[in-house]
């Protein structure tokens, strides 16, 4: 005894539904995604702020690394790969703030240091001059 | 063992058989490879408290993209590259941290050093102000000097006044006339010394000077005796000045005769005045003292 009869008329029923279903999956996928433009110039912008913020002397194999991912992004594209591209773009992005904010922090640490040596300068230079501390 | 006639059973084994399929499947998805490193160096971040509150926007943004790099994934590329984006977050949020920290302990950098500077100035100030208590010591001792010198100057002035010593090129000469010693005589006449006690204070006052005592004649008399008798004289004035305590070192004593007269030996008047004992006391030393 079949627990579940079939009747033509129900299977015919369901391919109803399926069909479009399907044909719209097979449509999804065969459109090429859009160029992710977006991202590339999110990411170009990201590298050259790292660059005006001097990550090329302070951080420069995050800046490098950068500029691949970036250059890897834009082969993706022009192979048609553009999820991967995306991706690329996306980690060039995300290198290069890195690159900038490493730079930042080299660059502030710098000043801090300056500061503390010419101090440290300045103290022995009046304890030479005047003959030990107060 | 019938299993019909246990019906509970026979449920109990169903549900354990379901039961274990599911748990089966709900292990199946793994955190991705390297999700767990990332999640291990955003919580190091977070637990230092110097940094964890400096660039709180950053590390949220960390948090959320570790958050998404934990999520299971079929997809390995996008799974590696989600943990790729959030490794590179937490990172850039340290970064930001560390950037802002060492900003926020400038500002106490910033107040040493200018504390530094400012006690630096204060103590230049204060060594030049002691500077210029000792160079106004110094120029008010100059000044003392220089009242002093000027007051001797004057006392000097005043007492080659009393002995009417006159300046001339060979120094200050002071004329002893020929009241000193009777006619022909050398020694000195009792009484006639007053004068001569003058030049021995000057001479012990200004101890440094030299004098010179030439003794002079008229053209009476043979020039022999004339010469014999002004170097004698001359002796005897240096003779009494070193008895009055002069060094003989600070004195010489010449005769000079009949020559070097001052006036005209026609006349008695003149060789009253070409009679005489000179002391030329030096010039006043190079070096400004007495």
């Amino acid at each position: 005894m079949n627990p579940f009869p079939k009747t033509a008329s129900a299977t015919r029923r369901r391919l109803r539904f399926v069909v479009p279903g399907v044909v719209l999956l097979v449509a999804a996928c065969a459109s090429t995604p859009p160029i992710p433009a977006t991202n590339l110039q999110a990411a170009q912008q990201a590298i050259a702020n790292a660059e005006r913020v001097d990550a090329g002397t302070h951080a420069a194999a995050e800046l490098s690394e950068a500029r691949v991912k970036l250059s890897s992004a834009q082969q993706a594209v022009n192979e048609k790969k553009m999820i991967a591209g995306e991706q690329f773009a996306d980690e060039a992005r995300a290198e290069a703030e890195l690159a900038a904010a490493r730079s930042g922090a080299v660059k502030a640490i710098a000043v801090n240091d300056d500061i503390k040596h010419s101090t440290a300068t300045l103290v022995e230079e009046m304890q030479r001059k005047t003959g030990g501390t107060p | 063992m019938n299993f019909a006639n246990y019906p509970f059973s026979r449920t109990l084994i169903g549900v354990a058989v379901a039961a274990s399929v599911f748990i089966g499947c709900a292990s199946t998805p793994k955190k991705p490879i390297g999700s767990e490193q990332v999640r291990a160096k955003l919580t190091a971040l977070q637990g230092e408290p110097a940094l964890a509150n400096r660039a709180p926007v950053a590390i949220k943004d960390a948090e959320v993209a570790v958050r998404e790099a934990e999520i299971p994934q079929k997809d390995l590329v996008l799974a590696a590259h989600r943990v790729y984006i959030a490794d590179r977050k937490v990172d850039t949020a340290r970064a930001l941290a560390e950037t802002r920290s060492a900003e926020e302990a400038r500002t106490a950098l910033n107040e040493q050093s200018e504390k530094a500077r400012l006690d630096s100035r204060t103590r230049e100030a204060d060594v030049a102000k002691s500077d210029a208590v000792v160079a106004r010591a110094d120029s008010a001792a100059q000044r003392l000097a220089a009242n002093e010198s000027e007051q001797d100057a004057a006392e000097l002035r005043r007492q080659l006044e009393i002995l009417q010593a006159k300046p001339t090129d060979r120094g200050l000469v002071l004329t002893l006339g020929d009241t000193l010693f009777a006619t022909g005589r050398s020694e000195l006449k009792s009484g006639a010394t007053a004068n001569l006690d003058r030049v021995t204070a000057f001479m012990n006052e200004y101890p440094k000077r030299t004098a010179a005592i030439e003794g002079f004649t008229d053209s009476m008399g043979s020039e022999e005796m004339n010469q014999s008798l002004s170097q004698r004289r001359a002796d005897a004035v240096k003779s009494y000045l070193v008895g009055q305590g002069v060094g003989s070192a600070r004195l010489s004593s010449s005769g000079r005769g009949e020559n070097g007269p001052v006036a005209d030996n026609e006349s008695a008047a003149g060789r009253q005045q070409n009679r005489r004992v000179e002391v030329v006391i030096s010039p006043i030393a190079d070096d400004g003292t007495n």
